[in-house]
């Protein structure tokens, strides 16, 4: 799928490729795995998706940011399967006349694709245990973005 | 009249509680949040999280408070923690 991969993210080559005569700004943003989350050792992580519908979130997110912050190009993807160390889980590019845009569009386009897409992260610790991700981060980022929080909708 | 059932898809952390996949019996009037509410009662740990779950149909995601449309498979999405 366009946004969703089991292999390495290669982000020099998307980069490269990432050219548009009106671009006066390029942003790269690179997700990547921490050794550590919260005092604990991370070895590595999973992510795992309901991935038709998120591959379909991430290209809806994308043209959103499009049209909204006038870019002349977006791309994210966003790894499945084991993330080691240091490895690239998520990028995003934006290509926009001026940084602003660029800048801010980067940063819709990653929070929206963290807040509000069906992917999951795995947590492997060095003790040998293991933890499903909470995110989460959304309660700040949510007031500048215009996010709507939905995790703690009530079930009823 | 006769209740139906419904497939739910379960994803991460959810898997746990109800394995990929679990059944509920649902009544003709039911509501997702109906649906959520039944899987709490077969699993009561599993209560806390449900409560920040969504359902998507088709991959949309379904406001809780209305009724089923008539389809047999469900998806019960916990909180995103990608990037």
């Amino acid at each position: 799928m366009k946004h969703l991969q089991y292999t390495d993210i290669d982000y020099s080559k998307l980069f490269d490729e990432f050219r548009h005569p009106n671009n006066g700004a390029v942003v790269l943003f690179s997700g990547e795995v921490r050794d550590n989350n919260e005092g604990r050792e991370v070895t590595h992580l999973e992510y795992e998706a309901y991935e038709p519908m998120a591959n379909k979130m991430i290209a809806g997110i994308l043209e959103e940011a499009k049209s909204r912050f006038k870019l002349n190009q977006a791309a994210c993807v966003h790894r499945l399967g084991k993330v080691e160390i240091s490895g690239c889980a998520v990028v995003v590019i934006t290509g926009a006349g001026h940084r602003k845009e660029a800048y801010d569009a980067n940063r819709y386009i990653i929070d929206h694709v963290k807040n509000d897409v069906p992917i999951w992260k795995h947590e492997f610790f060095a003790d040998g245990t293991s933890e499903w991700g909470q995110n989460c981060d959304c309660v700040t980022d949510a007031n500048e973005t215009g996010h709507k929080h939905h995790h703690h909708e009530e079930a009823q | 009249m006769d209740k139906r059932t419904i497939k739910i898809v379960c994803f991460a952390g959810l898997r746990k509680y109800f394995g990929a996949e679990t059944t509920v019996a649902v009544a003709p009037e039911a509501t997702y949040s109906d649906v959520v509410t039944k899987l709490a009662t077969a699993n009561p740990e599993a209560k806390e999280v449900l409560k920040s779950c969504r359902i998507a149909v088709k991959e949309e995601f379904v406001p809780l408070n209305e009724k089923l449309k008539s389809v047999d498979t469900l998806f019960l999405i916990p909180p995103s923690s990608g990037g």
